[in-house]
């Protein structure tokens, strides 16, 4: 068994560097179980919730644990309140729908819990939406986690299948076209198939001025439409859209007033099981306090941080699970609770607690996250292996005035990520040349640790981006010079801006996929899937014969690529025209003070354009590029048929052509063959056509390359590829990573290639796997935030780390079950590594573990 | 000769018979459509270094092959 300390030195400017772990004590821990050692909850409330953490981790689209099922209340709730109100305006429909849920779901209380609240009638449970996609809610009533009784859900099912948001927007397409994308192999299936979605709620609102005052502004708002309606002259061109803004603003009405009430359940149910069952007299005074607090948030602005805490929670599961379905979890959280920390902690106005109280209350939020369960359609039960969703939220960057943006509560939420080890939810760094050191030392904390998150954004970068989107609004209100410094990623790696207005609220914005890989393979092949679906997936291009020269291949791809691109935006924006018609949200509505102001629904209302979708696998694509232009085309050593020849027989027959292919220049080590064809590759098609586009939202789409689960997914389904790759094997793990294993010549190398990409990115995510032994030694610190100022000066969008071994990663592949505490980052998530399935946790130990050596020292210009 | 060759090939891949007793549904290899419930997923095809290459089931009711058997797969063996 390997000691974690490694026997390592390093000649460096004349010095001999030792990297022995900073912390002595770690000297007797195995290398082979280090992660299992590192967590320290808190209290021992936390340790408790989480050893009973109801996790509902997901992989090749089933789940883990074997006690999770779909609930039905929810479904059930929300037909029933549809079926009764025909006749009403769509919008107030669905807001009596949100309240018949609200009013008649069953409520969760859980032992030990401080933040309540549950979005389905048993937490082992998820509730499904079969108003957005009945293939999703099919595929799970053919399931084992079907909701019961089976054959009311059939029958929900059934009812909604003409009311659908796939139903409605299906027709519009040919549905050829759709089911090329319903595969995902070259694109993501579009959301009304999938029912897949994401949101930036406005939790400031609720926070700051609570929903009675929401009310009262909406009633405002509805008397002032009213006298304009009656005034004379009456104006038929401007005086009849208040009929359909006096319709968003009642429904408004009827969703805060239904989710005050919900909140009130709560407190209700708190002081019965006070008054009349718990006997702990602690626990008791601590339930007749959570009723309290519910009595008062999200109705009334929030005074302390157990207030924010709260009303924080209880907007998140109506904004991401009850009123409709979204992944994520997008807050600037730092910013949010800020205020409530002072009062209570700093100024102990209200709620008073000292910091670690903070650090207590963050714990147990990651474990309320931890244990949500999303009503995902099958795709995103296979695409985020080993996770429950997306959940990410983002912390520290800079203020309006440019000044740095952390606070103490940024060191809370970093240590008790740090404390309790979970891979929900992740955390997003914006890293700023002026963020305190005390905050930079609690970010590496994080990530020596192995937890895979903080990732780190470019705070310039995604400032300049919402400057730059913000020209295109439709209404000439995006966000100002000071507001672009209001920005989150709104999933795994796209900035979008946080706050009372603006915020993106539909996928359609921004989101879905599109592989670069599967579209090579096809374009080898007149647009034929041959090693797939064996069927035609995109339009005829050319045969390999009229493929004369690298620029034939080249423009073949584009015509590959413009055909799936459009498919993908389009169904995208039908998707939105739908859901502002048929999906309204009435209190998502409620709480933006755009749609507050105009009368308008969330779906609808766009201020800030934010287009972005993701290419996933571009890094197959690119160096299969690389590889044909050099032995085919420069260097003649094969026709472009003899190639296609080696990749349908899978190189069976043909190995040592296919190590000439695989060792053809690669990405990620600053190569002067492979870079400029691959930058060119990034700028001038996958940016270059995207950015052609242009969205709802009056902007254009950019591309923000990253690949969640997806590059196992689509590695699965593509076939043998020109870079040497077998059929079946995984793509590339990030929009810009280079493929596992293949950057060879050291981290350094690999910043030099991925800088050289600048024009038509919105984001790009860079992977890097960093040596245990020299993070955790007392030169890991240094040598990080080094690396971290050459990457800003770079200008390089993101990065994000794993720091784990080789020798654990297969002691847990060995033993899994005394693994539970390993965390690794896939790519835009973290997930407990013996939740992965086998497949993909080979693709982790296989990327570059990457050492310094004294060049990449010397190139970083490390001070030790 | 190679008539008969042919014709066990294509018992070897997914094809088409209406009504089969060993339809990819029930196939521990099969794993539903990521989208549409009615198609599959056929992940028989696995090589020694761990790569699974899937194959689009376009009909699971109706397709089989000679290496159908009964069951369920565990998450970790799949993709």
């Amino acid at each position: 068994m390997n000691q974690m300390v490694s026997a390592k030195v390093l000649e460096y400017r004349s010095k001999t560097l030792n990297f022995t772990p900073e912390d002595p004590t770690e000297a007797k821990i195995p290398a082979e179980e280090l992660h299992e050692h590192l967590q320290k909850p808190s209290t021992a409330r936390t340790k408790r919730l989480k050893d009973r953490c109801r996790w509902k981790h997901a992989s090749a689209g089933e789940f883990i644990e074997k006690s999770v099922t779909a609930g039905i209340e929810r479904m059930r709730y929300l037909t029933e309140a549809h079926k009764a109100s025909v006749g009403q305006p769509q919008v107030i429909r669905r807001a009596l729908g949100l309240a018949n849920v609200l009013n008649k779901g069953t409520l969760v209380l859980q032992q030990d819990e401080f933040i309540i609240g549950y979005h389905a009638e048993d937490p082992n449970m998820f509730p499904l939406y079969p108003e957005l996609s009945h293939m999703a809610v099919q595929d799970y009533l053919m399931s084992d986690y079907s909701p019961q009784p089976a054959k009311e859900a059939q029958e929900i099912n059934e009812y909604w299948k003409p009311h659908s948001l796939q139903s409605k927007c299906q027709p519009y397409f040919d549905m050829a076209d759709l089911g090329r994308m319903y595969q995902v192999s070259s694109m993501e299936a579009p959301s009304f198939a999938s029912g897949y979605n994401s949101i930036v709620p406005p939790y400031e609102t609720v926070l700051e001025d609570g929903l009675l005052a929401r009310i009262k502004l909406a009633e405002k708002n509805i008397v002032q439409a009213q006298k304009v309606m009656t005034t004379f002259p009456w104006n038929g061109t401007t005086g009849l859209d208040n009929i359909d803004k006096i319709d968003n603003w009642k429904a408004m009405i009827i969703a805060c007033k239904a989710v005050i009430a919900w909140a009130r359940r709560h407190a209700r149910l708190c002081r019965i099981v006070a008054e009349n069952f718990e006997t702990d007299p602690k626990r008791q005074a601590e339930l007749l306090e959570i009723a309290d607090i519910c009595q008062r948030i999200p109705a009334e602005p929030c005074k302390g941080l157990k207030d924010a805490m709260q009303a924080k929670f209880f907007t998140f599961l109506i904004c991401h699970a009850i009123e409709r379905y979204a992944s994520g979890y997008a807050q600037k959280e730092d910013t949010l609770l800020w205020p409530y920390y002072k009062a209570s902690v700093i100024d102990k106005k209200f709620q008073p607690m000292d910091h670690m109280g903070a650090v207590e209350l963050v714990e147990m939020e990651r474990l309320k996250i931890s244990e949500h369960g999303a009503g995902k359609s099958r795709a995103y039960r296979e695409i985020f292996p080993g996770s429950n969703d997306l959940f990410i939220l983002t912390v520290g960057g800079t203020k309006a005035d440019g000044s740095d943006a952390c606070n103490d509560m940024t060191d809370a939420i970093l240590e008790a990520a740090k404390r309790i080890r979970t891979a929900e939810p992740s955390i997003v760094f914006r890293y700023s040349k002026v963020n305190r050191p005390q905050t930079l030392r609690w970010v590496f904390n994080c990530v020596r640790d192995g937890l895979g998150y903080p990732s780190i954004k470019h705070d310039d970068i995604g400032t300049a981006q919402m400057k730059e989107f913000s020209q295109y609004s439709l209404n000439h209100n995006g966000a100002t010079d000071e507001e672009a410094h209001n920005w989150v990623n709104v999933l795994c790696m796209s900035p979008g801006i946080h706050g009372r207005r603006k915020t993106q609220k539909t996928r359609s914005e921004g989101g879905g996929s599109i592989f670069p890989a599967k579209l090579l393979e096809i374009t080898l092949n007149n647009g034929y899937d041959w090693s797939y679906a064996d069927m035609q997936l995109g339009p005829k291009t050319g045969e390999l014969s009229t493929l004369k020269s690298f620029d034939d291949v080249w423009e073949a791809f584009r015509k590959q690529y413009q055909y799936a691109l459009n498919l993908c935006i389009s169904t995208k924006d039908v998707s939105r025209y739908f859901e502002q018609r048929f999906l309204q949200m009435p209190f998502v509505s409620s709480i933006d003070d755009g749609c507050m102001e105009l009368g308008m629904d969330a779906n609808a209302l766009s201020e800030q354009p934010n287009g972005w979708h993701n290419p996933i696998t571009t890094i197959v694509a690119a160096n299969s590029m690389v590889a044909i232009k050099k032995l085919v085309f420069d260097e003649k050593k094969y026709t472009l048929e003899q190639l296609n020849q080696a990749l349908m027989a899978n190189w069976e027959g043909y190995e040592e052509m296919r190590l000439e292919f695989k060792r053809a220049p690669k990405w990620g080590n600053d190569d002067s063959y492979a870079d400029p064809i691959i930058t060119k590759f990034y700028e001038d098609i996958i940016g270059g056509e995207m950015r052609k586009i242009t969205n709802y939202s009056g902007g254009p789409v950019l591309p923000t390359g990253q690949a969640v689960g997806l590059y196992m997914e689509v590695g699965s389904r593509t076939g043998p590829t020109p870079d040497g790759r077998f059929g079946g094997e995984a793509a590339d793990d990030g929009g810009i990573s280079p493929y596992m294993g293949t950057d060879k010549k050291g981290p350094t190398a690999v910043l030099r290639s991925v800088s050289k990409v600048q024009k038509n990115q919105k984001a790009n995510l860079l992977n890097q796997r960093l040596s245990v032994p020299i993070m955790r030694s007392q030169h890991g610190f240094d040598i990080w935030h080094s690396y971290m100022d050459t990457w800003f000066d770079l200008k390089i969008d993101h990065v994000q780390f794993n720091v784990v071994s080789t020798d654990e990663l297969k002691a847990a592949q060995r033993e899994p079950e005394k693994h539970q505490d390993l965390i690794v980052r896939v790519s835009g998530y973290s997930a407990r590594f013996v939740d992965i399935p086998t497949y993909g946790q080979n693709t982790i130990i296989a990327r570059q573990e990457q050492d310094f050596s004294a060049s990449d020292l010397e190139f970083l210009n490390v001070d030790i | 000769m190679e008539e008969k060759k042919e014709a066990k090939n294509v018992q070897n891949q997914p094809h088409i018979e209406v009504g089969t007793s060993k339809p990819c549904r029930t196939c521990k290899w099969q794993t539903p459509d990521p989208t549409d419930p009615h198609r599959g997923q056929c992940t028989a095809n696995r090589h020694a270094m761990g790569g699974v290459w899937k194959r689009w089931l376009r009909d699971v009711e109706n397709l089989t092959c000679s290496k159908h058997e009964e069951g369920k797969l565990s998450f970790r063996d799949h993709v």
